[in-house]
């Protein structure tokens, strides 16, 4: 092309329609697409394609499920998700145990509550010989001690009587080293014993049959810690915060007056896992009633339902 | 393919089947499955008690009953209850009375059970008699006792 290609190109952008003074189209004018159809072969190959690829992705993509898309956390989360057996298991199951009994009040981190539970994380209490440690969850606590230097006065069920000896072990292991506790793992066979010599301190047969059946409830009161939460004499008047009973554990002192005893001893074993709550919006009640059947025994709620209604104030009658 | 689609729908009722019964039986955890089902059978029936044939004294003995009792439950729950007997009345109202915070004094207890009592043996008449026939002869007694009782009291007043 010569003479000023540049001014062509100008000109054919600033007008593209103007014919130009040539007859022939310019060779390097812009190309221009003419509408076509496009061929039913593609059509049909494309549907064909859209076919398998549905099938494709009913069999292979898991239909969405997380387990299939979501990244594992992280490599702990990954190896919870594995099958155990043998030292793991048992490891896991004592962290199972520890977090739905002991951990609502000692905490999933072993650092206690303060003024009700004390720490189990660099307690020398857990370091100690076997029969000292599985005293506390077999027998209970009452009264002074002290742990990790500071004073508590203590008041705690015994929680792990009724738990077997193997998740005995497993939670006692667990705390024994968690938390930067570093004490021997503890066998299903040592708590056995344990649990032998314990109850060797218990009142015998004879000592309970010599006592009357509400002084026996009162020893039944004393011994699943029942007075945690109800008071020492059944009094109530502990804090339950949003709770709709006034934010208090109900007192029972006046029990007498509104079950009878299959009522009383039916409630006891059932418990009551939600407390209503005073604002419904606001959090739950610290304190429930736990669900006693099974961990009590039966002779012992009879008892224990006596002294109960050996708690009544005298004289103290409404006329209905 | 259609096929397949099929059984994903029966898969996914499946599912949510079964999420909802788990759900059920983790809120039975809290009660005995037949005390929340009888709970919630008495819940459903009416929540009022036409009173306009009792005796017009017992009507203030309602409106304590209905406004003391709605702070924590239905009215229809006591209303359709399969309580009935004075004893169990007074058992019950007592227990209630005894919640901390109730803001039930012994005096307004005392009306709800006469209430409580009145209306069963009229209402409740069938259950009443059932329950008496069960019973020993020395509760009987005491029972048909406090039935005469709560009717002297109010009837004709």
């Amino acid at each position: 092309m010569p003479g000023a290609p540049g001014g062509q190109i100008l000109r054919s952008f600033v007008n593209l329609n103007e014919p130009t003074d040539s007859c022939c189209p310019q060779p390097d004018a812009e190309p221009t697409a003419t509408p076509a159809c496009v061929p039913v072969w593609l059509i049909l190959l494309a549907l064909v394609l859209l076919f398998f690829g549905a099938i494709y992705f009913d069999r292979h993509s898991g239909w969405f499920d997380p387990k299939v898309y979501a990244p594992y956390g992280s490599a702990d989360q990954l190896a919870a998700y594995q099958p155990q057996s043998g030292d793991a298991a048992f490891a896991a199951r004592g962290k199972t145990v520890y977090e739905s009994v002991c951990g609502l009040c000692h905490g999933s981190d072993g650092l206690g509550k303060p003024g009700q539970a004390p720490p189990l994380a660099g307690s020398e209490w857990v370091a100690k010989d076997l029969v000292s440690l599985a005293r506390v969850p077999l027998a209970g606590l009452n009264g002074p001690i002290s742990v990790a230097g500071k004073d508590w006065s203590l008041a705690m069920a015994p929680m792990g009587a009724g738990l077997s000896d193997a998740d005995l072990a497993a939670v006692l292991t667990y705390i024994r080293g968690a938390w930067g506790n570093k004490s021997a793992p503890i066998t299903e066979a040592e708590i056995k014993s344990a649990r032998a010599a314990i109850s060797g301190n218990a009142p015998s047969a004879e000592e309970l049959a010599k006592l009357t059946p509400p002084e026996r409830g009162h020893l039944v009161f004393k011994k699943y810690g029942c007075f945690q939460c109800h008071g020492p004499d059944g009094k109530g008047g502990v804090s339950n915060f949003n709770a709709k009973t006034a934010e208090q554990v109900p007192s029972l002192i006046y029990v007498a007056d509104g079950y009878n005893k299959a009522e009383l001893l039916a409630f006891i074993s059932r418990g009551e896992r939600v407390i209503p709550r005073k604002n419904p919006n606001g959090p739950e009640p610290p304190h429930f009633m736990p669900k006693w059947g099974g961990i009590v025994t039966t002779n012992e709620l009879s008892d224990l339902a006596e002294f109960l209604f050996s708690l009544k104030p005298k004289g103290d009658k409404l006329d209905f | 393919m259609k096929k397949m689609f099929s059984s994903r729908v029966y898969l996914l009722s499946a599912t949510v089947l079964a999420l909802v019964w788990v759900g059920a039986a983790r809120a039975d955890d809290t009660m005995d499955a037949a005390t929340k089902a009888r709970i919630e059978a008495f819940e459903k029936g009416p929540a009022t008690i036409d009173i306009s044939k009792y005796p017009t004294a017992l009507k203030d003995n309602y409106d304590l009953f209905s406004q003391k009792c709605t702070q924590c439950h239905k009215l229809s729950r006591p209303i359709n209850s399969d309580y009935c007997l004075p004893s169990e009345w007074s058992r019950y109202v007592k227990r209630m009375m005894r919640k901390p915070g109730s803001g039930i004094s012994s005096s307004e207890a005392k009306q709800i059970y006469e209430f409580l009592a009145y209306d069963s043996s009229v209402r409740k008449k069938a259950a009443v008699d059932t329950k008496l026939a069960a019973e020993t002869a020395a509760d009987q007694a005491a029972d048909q006792a406090k039935i005469k009782e709560v009717h002297d009291k109010y009837d004709g007043k």
